[in-house]
């Protein structure tokens, strides 16, 4: 019994044998989701980031030294999120990419500002990653390549009146969800400005997958379009359930759909939905890139995050070659200043105000279930298209 | 919008039913919560699942395949984490804590090994929907729901009638004087766990054509309990009478009160019935004798 | 060393919410596997208390642990009342502890089921060893009092202590009570030094992760889990093992242990005794 109980200790104790951190090389983070539901997008994100920091180490690396990702798995949770960020932060890194998630980045930013790191977010579209809700005050150390939810949640809604010659709108929500709840909002807001009506609000708890009796509400009703803004486990169930229904409506979605299993969930329900997403396969900026990702891994990109992955790299090295040092502060003001910055999407400008990059895109995209792809539809370049 | 909600929660309830019966049979006769009886449909799921995709094997079949998976991994499941308890005598608090550790051993094996990704059943059923009334009824839910209470009424008449059921009864009432007659207790057990996997094995199936397939699907089984105990927890026509109570009550206040307060409402029904009528409403009493 | 730090201010903090478990489960001998809706009553109440109205650290982490005892006297009161078997009264907990959870994702001061970030982060060392060293006095005195004795008669046989004029509700209550504010405390001192708390945080899962520690350490033993719940914690993260291994490895432990070992690492003893020359009361050793 005793001989357990010392060995035990001498064990635990042993363990902790902390790595050295090694000089010469420049630690970048990445907290991504490379199990759970958002899998299919991390995993993606992981190998892009892998292919484009080989060919920056190859030119040089930056600042004289050779990159070096610390990666760890945020399973798509926010505790593991905010786990993930204090081990990255006693792992001294320079600078975070990810999360993707809203929710998850949301978590994460104060572990990151405490420590002065700056965090440049892959896909996370909530304000309130670079703004902090309590005090309306940008958030110095987030950054992100994307563009935000008020635009998406605008851009569907003008979607749905101009293209869909839609009158009454209905919308679904997961109400534990930052991003699900907030582009509610911000469609709804939109929608109503263009002339539409609003007829029905019904939201479900998170993890939950029925949402008939939500459904059954919504069918009497009888709206033209229903707004889905979930992941796309969600919104495949919602499909087949309201299908199930005899709803007829046409489905509208945001960028959280774009993951290839959508269609493997969905099956003949979600054919013909549309969505918002950040970029398309289609896309002519991003052509280089996909060619190069299906020479190396022989499939195809699963965008957006991918792209927005790289973004986020090249305005990290862009802000280190520009500051000349891994100090956080000066990270973070070189980061606010980036301007007319060629990355993997285009061009990138961030506005130092609230950190969000400038005139970002947002293009439709219409699930097309026979084919097992998502069709490009059309592109939104700023507000007022 | 009534008939559309009475017939949404009829569906939800007869797969509630389902979940609620395996577990209440093994309550009626160990006198335990098996807590992991979600794992077992969770594993049901997964099988039939491969049966589906691998094998692209037809519904039947993958029904049979998962009623035999589920059966057997649940009577493995008796054999390795209950029988030693059970023959030791142990309190029920050990026999629970241990179906505690197997459910979250199972759980996030499956997580840990096959993954967590979403999985889908092909389309059994497609798209067809039956009208009524204005009401919409997919075809998925009619023959789930038509094949529940057969599965239910085949149970009580095995239960009834043969000579297996009845010491099934009698290992009820009095598990000693069951084996002086002459039962080999570990047999008829097996038997019961059998039962009660195969139709874990079924409410998986039907849960995963439903919905979607993934390792925590198994904690829907929570509604099971309440099911259980509302019907009265050893007693098979109360599971199938809670568990459709369950979901049509569930489903109206879903729809007329609150969709994201429904669970307050469920469990808080839960708590009222343990404190007021803990025999349910067809149970036995359920009183610990001295 | 931050990172070893911050390992062994969650271990300690996770011991403090297995004291109170040990309490109920240990030696009064009732299966509860809601627990973690105590962790999250303490943890909600002075997080909102020092986010939205700056009150005193302290104060917020006194009124944590106060409400999740009152908390528990909403379902205290009605289920340990009822003559409830083991088992109902499990599901009851269990029950509770779900709605619990359903009720702090839909208010609005709890920011719902997105969770409340941004929490600042006041729980250091000190304060826990403090926490820790305080709960194991008050612990040992109250199993040595009058009450303790009693819960610890409910445990051994309930029909027994009652004719033997032990007040069955009472004692019970009392043990409950006592159990959730030990987990509100530790609640409030977690939400603190996470920085961030979410509904999710606190489900069935983390309630078995408390009984897995209270199992493995031993009932009836106050030394006995505190070790389990710190090695719970510390090893995993010392091996870098990956969360859900973690889960596999306490669902297979609870598992064997049932099996093979009830009695737990320091079943019915103490640390102490460990180190003392005597004779072990075989008497105790019972299943």
């Amino acid at each position: 019994m005793r001989k357990i109980f010392a060995s035990l200790c001498v064990m635990t104790l042993l363990a902790f044998a902390g790595s050295a951190s090694g000089e010469g090389i420049i630690r970048i983070g990445h907290t991504v989701s490379l199990t759970g539901g958002a899998s299919m997008w991390g995993q993606s994100e992981a190998r892009a980031l892998d292919m484009l920091v080989k060919k920056i180490n190859d030119a040089g690396g930056v600042l004289g030294r050779q990159i070096e990702f610390v990666r760890y798995d945020n399973r798509n949770d926010g505790v593991e999120s905010v786990n993930v960020a204090r081990r990255l932060v006693t792992d001294g890194v320079v600078a975070v990419i990810g999360p993707a998630q809203s929710g998850n980045a949301i978590a994460s930013a104060p572990v990151f500002e405490r420590a002065q790191i700056p965090m440049v977010v892959t896909t996370a579209t909530n304000p309130y990653v670079t703004i902090d809700q309590r005090t309306d005050a940008v958030r110095p150390f987030a950054f992100r390549p994307c563009f935000i939810d008020p635009f998406q949640g605008t851009v569907a809604a003008r979607f749905a009146i101009t293209d869909l010659e839609a009158r009454k709108g209905a919308v679904l929500y997961d109400v534990g969800s930052d991003y699900g709840q907030w582009l509610a909002r911000y469609f709804e807001e939109a929608f109503v400005a263009k002339g539409g009506e609003i007829v029905a609000r019904e939201a479900f708890r998170t993890e939950e997958l029925d949402y008939r009796a939500q459904l059954g509400k919504i069918k009497e009703l009888a709206p033209d379009v229903i707004f889905i803004p979930t992941s796309q486990k969600e919104a495949a169930m919602a499909a087949k359930q309201a299908r199930d229904l005899g709803i007829e409506a046409v489905l509208l979605g945001t960028d959280n759909w774009g993951s290839p299993d959508l269609i493997e969930l969905g099956g003949s329900a979600i054919d013909g939905g549309y969505f918002v997403n950040l970029t398309d396969l289609a896309d002519p900026d991003i052509q280089e890139f996909v060619e190069e990702y299906k020479a190396a891994f022989g499939e195809e990109p699963v965008l957006p995050n991918p792209v927005m992955a790289q973004d986020a790299l090249l305005m990290i090295v862009d802000a280190l070659t520009r500051a000349g040092s891994e100090d956080g502060e000066a990270l973070a003001e070189a980061l606010a200043n980036i301007s007319d910055l060629k990355v993997t999407s285009g061009v990138l400008t961030v506005d130092p105000a609230d950190h969000n990059p400038l005139d970002k895109p947002a293009v439709i995209q219409q699930v097309d279930v026979p084919n097992a792809t998502f069709k490009f539809v059309k592109k939104y370049v700023s507000v007022e298209d | 919008m009534f008939l559309q909600t009475l017939i949404t929660g009829l569906s939800i309830g007869g797969i509630y039913s389902l979940m609620a019966v395996g577990y209440s049979l093994v309550f009626s006769v160990l006198n335990f919560s098996n807590f992991a009886h979600g794992a077992v449909i969770m594993l049901g799921a997964y099988v039939g699942l491969a049966l589906a995709t691998r094998f692209s094997l037809g519904l039947g079949l993958v029904l049979a395949g998962s009623v035999a998976g589920a059966g057997i991994i649940a009577v493995i499941n008796e054999r390795l984490a209950y029988s030693s308890l059970r023959r030791r005598k142990a309190p029920s608090l050990y026999l629970m804590i241990s179906a505690m550790g197997c459910s979250v051993f199972l759980e996030n094996m499956v997580y840990a090994t096959i993954g967590s990704r979403f999985y889908a059943f092909p389309e059994f059923f497609g798209r067809q929907v039956v009208n009524l009334w204005g009401s919409s009824l997919s075809l998925l839910d009619l023959s789930a729901f038509l094949f529940s209470i057969l599965a239910i009424w085949a149970l009580h008449l095995f239960i009834g009638r043969t000579k297996t059921g009845i010491a099934i009864r009698a290992g009820v009432s009095d598990m000693t004087m069951c084996s002086l007659m002459g039962v080999d207790l570990d047999r008829l057990i097996s038997v019961v766990f059998l039962l009660a996997g195969g139709f874990a094995g079924i409410a998986g199936v039907f849960l995963g054509i439903k919905y979607l397939v993934y390792p925590t699907m198994g904690w829907v089984t929570n509604k099971a309990y309440i099911a259980a105990v509302i019907g009265g927890l050893g007693s098979l026509p109360g599971a199938l009478a809670g568990g459709l109570i369950l979901g049509v009550v569930e489903t109206f206040v879903s729809t007329y009160v609150s969709s994201v307060m429904r669970d307050v409402f469920s469990f808080s029904l839960l708590i009222a019935f343990l404190v007021m009528r803990p025999d349910g409403l067809f149970g036995r009493s359920g009183e610990e004798k001295v | 060393m931050d990172y070893i730090l911050s390992i062994v201010i969650l271990g300690g903090i996770n011991m403090v919410a297995v004291l109170g478990l040990s309490i109920f489960t240990g030696f009064t001998g009732l299966f509860s596997l809601g627990h973690a809706a105590f962790v999250a009553v303490g943890a909600y109440t002075s997080a909102i208390l020092t986010y939205y109205y700056y009150v005193n650290y302290y104060l917020a982490l006194a009124a944590g642990a106060v409400a999740a005892g009152a908390v528990s006297l909403i379902i205290g009161a009605p289920t340990l009342r009822a003559k409830l078997r083991s088992d109902y009264f499990a599901i009851a907990v269990l029950g509770f502890g779900e709605a619990l959870r359903v009720l702090l994702e839909n208010l609005e001061i709890t920011n719902g089921a997105r969770g409340l970030p941004g929490i600042d982060s006041f729980t250091t060392l000190p304060v826990v060893l403090t926490c820790l060293v305080g709960g194991v006095l008050v612990a040992r005195n109250f199993l040595r009092s009058r009450w303790g004795a009693a819960c610890i008669a409910i445990r051994e046989d309930h029909v027994a202590a009652e004719t033997a004029g032990v007040r069955l509700f009472r004692t019970r209550l009392l043990s409950l009570v006592v159990s959730a504010v030990y987990c509100g405390l530790s609640g409030g001192l977690l939400a603190h030094f996470l920085s961030f708390i979410q509904p999710q945080m606190f489900t069935l899962v983390q309630s078995t992760q408390l009984l897995a520690a209270v199992i493995a350490g031993g009932m009836g033993s106050l030394s006995g889990p505190l070790i389990a719940s710190f090695v719970f914690i510390a090893l995993p993260e010392a091996l870098r093992v990956a969360q859900m291994w973690r889960l596999v490895a306490y669902g297979l432990l609870l598992v064997l242990i049932m099996v093979f070992r009830p009695q737990g690492l320091l079943g019915y003893s103490e640390l102490s005794s460990l180190f003392r020359r005597g004779v072990v009361r075989e008497g105790e050793r019972r299943l």
